[in-house]
């Protein structure tokens, strides 16, 4: 039986805390990449997971902590009181090699990610 | 009906021995075969410590041939493996460094992450390092951007050999059953 890539998946995956998301210009960590071992691995972020109490919210995930925060991807905008979700489908394959950090216009959301880790 | 068991070099599908204890294999080194017994085999599994990063090549450069150290064999060994890139970038293998494997003519195949769309598991790339014939890689990173890591994971076998000396290439007293296995480039 032919087997083809989509049944031999790059990496393994894991998830991030549920991390309540700080206001834009305070990114902290939302995932942190494995440590250990002689080499980097990297991570894909495959599915997004948003709640708000706090109001209508756009929610950034990127690199760099604080002032250094970079956007790895477009903002996620998510209703009040929603459970709002993304799936890989919906994500495209950005594949980073550090800690991967959150903030949100509105301080308070509450972010998880599942993610794909890449390496041994 | 009973079979035997199809064990070769360069198998396609997940990858497997070439051949079991017991059994002769004749090693390419130095432009003629030499004859071994595998007295034993153990598996080698993918893992942290089989896996080089040849370095963070700029957008269209090279890193530097690298020796693979990590796969050195002691005497009277050799190794059986199979790469995987995990970076978009483009590998040569060379055994000694000058050595290209993998070549026509007028050309060098690569691994790249492209490989596992038509060869999951990584079989035509299959290689063999025996003894201190060491291997060498070196990427080269065809994006328009920079990359931070090249990285290389391994895995196979390795095969512990005892010498048998009443054979010889040279002299065309060979073994009747025997296993080629490309260990070198010599040619």
């Amino acid at each position: 039986m032919p087997h083809y890539i989509d049944d031999k998946p790059r990496g393994i995956r894991k998830h991030s805390q549920v991390i309540v998301a700080p206001v834009t210009g305070a990114a902290i960590a939302l995932y942190q990449l494995t440590l250990g071992g002689q080499n980097p691995r990297t991570a894909i972020v495959r599915k997004v997971m948003i709640y708000s109490a706090v109001g209508n919210v756009t929610v950034t995930i990127g690199l760099g902590l604080a002032g250094a925060f970079a956007a790895i991807l477009p903002p996620f905008y998510a209703l009040n009181l929603f459970d709002s979700e993304w799936t890989e489908d919906e994500i495209p394959e950005i594949e980073v090699a550090a800690d991967i950090t959150v903030e949100s216009d509105i301080a308070g959301p509450l972010v998880m990610i599942e993610i794909e880790e890449i390496g041994t | 009906m009973p079979q035997l068991p199809q064990i070769y070099p360069y198998k396609p599908g997940p990858i497997e021995y070439i051949a079991m204890p017991g059994e002769t294999v004749g090693v390419w080194v130095n432009k003629v075969y030499e004859f071994f017994r595998i007295l034993y085999i153990e598996g080698l599994p993918r893992s942290n410590p089989l896996l080089i990063n040849l370095g963070a090549p700029g957008a269209g450069a090279q890193t530097a041939v690298t020796q693979l150290t990590l796969l050195e064999m002691p005497d009277l060994e050799f190794g059986q493996f199979r790469a995987e890139v995990l970076d978009d970038v483009e590998v040569i293998l060379y055994q000694g460094r000058a050595d290209q494997r993998h070549k026509l003519h007028t050309r060098v195949a690569t691994y790249s992450r492209f490989l596992r769309r038509e060869d999951p598991d990584g079989h035509t790339g299959e290689f063999y390092v025996y003894e201190d014939n060491y291997a060498f890689m070196q990427a080269t990173n065809n994006t328009d951007y920079a990359l931070t890591q090249a990285r290389v994971a391994f895995h196979g076998f390795r095969y512990v050999l005892e010498t048998l000396t009443q054979y010889n290439w040279r002299a065309q007293k060979l073994p009747d059953a025997w296993t080629r296995v490309p260990g070198t480039a010599h040619l």
